[in-house]
């Protein structure tokens, strides 16, 4: 495989020699409106939030302005108001892209079944994914609302948590919290295998039938292997989204709970008690958490991808 | 670059024409002397930026002054429902000058910080001859350094809701109130972590005779017996079942589908459950009372409610000021009293029979909202809130003792006191 990625390596480099000066120049000058455009819309707002962060501009205070260097993150680091949401919102992407994925999976080889229907059942199954978050928060709030609600009742009745009050406690929050999330977006993560799976060629499984391949094996030696880039790229679609997320905290239970994420904290600080630079530096902070996760991910999945493609 | 002159040139060509043409014709205005001095210079436009006007009862207000004054208009621009959302969507206007908003219907817990900010225009001249028509307790909320910086629009008051058929009459105390509470199906109110939460504490807070800023505003003074005693009796009442461990999810409306569901004996809530609660299946086995002593103390009530102020930023402040006066006069009072349930701040709207009719408890929200005391002034408000309801919440979680959850709340009420 090394021999591999330096043979292509190699051949990039040729490549790149032989383009002249004048066609890169070219090239600059066509893609410059595009990466203006990139400038203006994601790189002055973020640089704009970097800058911010590195300043005190609180607006409780009329007029009040100093620059204060790296004084934000201090108090970020000091604080178990980042610390806890930093770690409640690394649980909760930890539970429920895993859940995610197992359920997502089982999904899409249900729906890559053929079957009567088939095109039916991949629309409904959209249903829940074409809900806005909000609204489906406020539903959920309400089916586990102590007494009235659906949840709870049902529960009571079969003997699970009687005496829970499901969005009072903790644990049981980030329970009904990645339940709905579940709920929300696992439809989403089969839609995106299940376009993985159409891409593997029938005759592959033709084959191994012929070698007497079992169902099992050819599950875990033909579908499972090529599907990893798709599975890769929905990990990475549902772990970014899952890091920045917001409306199910703020919906269900305000961050109580051990429920606050890092973009709730952000949003609080920044809006509610009108802190712009400590807010900014939170922001900037989930920023980076979220960079560095995707970074790490694009190294592990385009490695994979490479190799895959080798083989 | 020479169209744009021009163009304004012709705009303001065309509206002074306009006010012109308007101005010739404005005799035919009724009311009384006293009014129509100050609202025949009711001109130009005006907005009022409101929460949603639930009941169409502000739209009623407006449509009234628009009819009585031709030369003005006003319109109204409906707010989120959600005091916090009010707020945010003021302060990001006001934040950026926008002349948008020329009255603001603002939270009477708002106008120490708006006024700090230079948000709001000086009203004391208008107070100091007209104050005297309102209920003592509701001017004060229009203070801030000795000035007056908007009028009172509606109050609010909270009470304790009860089952006729559970328990005989009101309790006298708290401590009773719990104690019935244990017995029978328990007392819900708003024990989630926001401002309402320090409003539930802090009524049961000023009737222990406690605070938590010094009178003067500097000093912090939450780290007191006082607040540790109210901090262990409210912890205990989930511990021993007098309140459900429910309330820590309770927001209003939460508290009162639970109570008309028929499962808690007590509620406390502000008087709109009480109207709600007529159309429940509990309708003919609840009643009100004023709020309960604690230790011996007689019991306090924490002051709701809303103001008008103007707009440092308004273009019209005059034509504002003459729809302010408009709106706090007692017959518009009416409109909001029997229309929306909002109690009115005009001592004089308690006695209107339509009033009495609407409010059956016309006399005890009256005496309820002259006891009730305001929450701390202070332009840092929203972040004292936060130090008390976060604390509190804590405490009724048993995640800490009472004890630290008052030395923690005092140590965050000092150090917000002090950012300013």
């Amino acid at each position: 495989m090394e021999a591999a990625t330096a043979r292509v390596g190699r051949f990039r480099r040729r490549k790149e020699k032989g383009y002249g000066s004048e066609e890169r120049r070219l090239a600059a000058l066509l893609l410059s409106p595009a990466l203006i455009v990139i400038a203006l819309v994601a790189a002055y707002p973020i640089g704009y939030a970097v800058w911010l962060s590195l300043t005190e501009y609180s607006v409780r205070v009329p007029g009040k302005w100093r620059f204060a260097g790296f004084d934000n993150y201090t108090q970020a680091f000091g604080s178990t108001e980042f610390w806890d949401a930093v770690k409640n919102t690394f649980i909760f992407t930890g539970l429920s892209v895993s859940i995610e994925l197992v359920l997502g999976l089982g999904m899409a080889l249900a729906m890559h079944a053929a079957f009567k229907g088939r095109g039916l059942l991949r629309t409904v199954v959209l249903v829940p994914w074409a809900v806005l978050t909000v609204v489906s928060a406020i539903t959920w709030r309400t089916l586990f609302e102590p007494n009235l609600g659906l949840a709870p009742t049902i529960l009571d009745k079969i003997g699970i948590g009687g005496n829970v009050v499901w969005l009072g406690q903790s644990g049981y929050a980030m329970a009904v919290m990645v339940l709905a999330d579940v709920w929300k977006t696992a439809p989403f993560m089969a839609l995106l295998l299940l376009a993985g799976l159409q891409v593997i060629p029938d005759d592959v499984y033709d084959a191994a039938k012929v070698d007497g391949a079992t169902t099992w094996q050819r599950f875990r030696r033909i579908t499972l292997p090529l599907l990893v880039p798709a599975i890769l790229v929905a990990l990475i679609f549902r772990t970014l989204d899952a890091l920045r997320i917001f409306d199910l905290p703020f919906v269900l239970t305000g961050g109580t709970n051990g429920t606050s994420t890092l973009s709730l904290i952000a949003q609080q600080e920044l809006t509610t008690n009108n802190l712009i630079g400590y807010g900014s530096a939170l922001a900037v902070l989930t920023f980076v958490i979220v960079m560095g996760v995707s970074f790490l991910y694009i190294r592990t999945v385009g490695g994979n991808i490479r190799s895959l493609a080798e083989d | 670059m020479l169209k744009i002159p021009r163009l304004l040139a012709a705009l303001a060509a065309m509206l002074l024409f306009a006010v012109a043409g308007c101005g010739s014709d404005d005799d035919d205005s009724g009311g009384g002397n006293a009014e129509k001095a100050t609202q025949a210079q009711a001109k130009g436009d005006v907005t009022w930026c409101i929460g949603k006007d639930t009941t169409g009862a502000f739209s009623t207000v407006v449509d009234n002054f628009n009819k009585a004054n031709p030369n003005a208009k006003v319109k109204l621009l409906e707010l989120p429902e959600d005091a916090v959302e009010q707020r945010r969507l003021q302060i990001q206007r006001l934040r950026a000058k926008s002349t948008e908003c020329d009255v603001l219907g603002m939270d009477v817990i708002w106008t120490a910080e708006y006024a700090a900010q230079g948000w709001l225009k000086d009203v004391s001249d208008y107070i100091s001859q007209n104050g005297g028509d309102f209920i003592k307790s509701t001017v004060d909320t229009t203070e801030f350094e000795g000035k007056n910086w908007n009028v009172p629009f509606n109050s609010n008051a909270g009470f304790i809701y009860y089952r006729t058929d559970q328990v005989d009459s009101a309790p006298k105390s708290w401590e009773d109130l719990y104690k019935q509470a244990q017995q029978g199906d328990g007392v819900v109110y708003q024990g989630f972590r926001y401002e309402g939460l320090t409003v539930n504490f802090l009524e049961l807070l000023y009737s222990a005779g406690g605070s938590i800023v010094s009178d003067d505003g500097k000093e912090a003074t939450a780290d007191s017996q006082e607040v540790k005693d109210v901090l262990k009796f409210m912890a205990d009442g989930i511990k021993n079942g007098a309140a459900p461990k429910a309330v820590t999810t309770y927001k209003e409306e939460e508290s009162r589908r639970a109570f008309e569901s028929g499962n808690a004996t007590f509620m406390r809530n502000w008087p709109y459950a009480y109207a709600l609660g007529k159309d429940s299946k509990i309708a003919d086995t609840f009643d009100i009372a004023t709020f309960p002593g604690f230790a011996g103390n007689e019991g306090a009530g924490v002051l709701g409610g809303y103001n008008l102020g103007i707009s440092a930023y308004s273009k019209n402040p005059e034509g504002s000021l003459a729809f302010i006066e408009f709106a706090t006069k007692p017959d518009q009072q009416k409109i909001m009293a029997t229309e929306a349930s909002l109690p009115p701040t005009v001592s004089a709207t308690y006695d209107d029979p339509a009033v009495k009719k609407a409010l059956p408890f016309a006399a005890e929200l009256k005496s309820a909202i002259e006891q009730a005391k305001p929450r701390p002034v202070s332009p840092v408000y929203p972040q004292i809130s936060e130090a008390v309801y976060n604390n509190v919440y804590d405490a009724l979680q048993g995640n800490t003792s009472p004890d630290s959850a008052a030395s923690k709340m005092n140590d965050q009420i000092q150090k917000a006191l002090e950012t300013f």
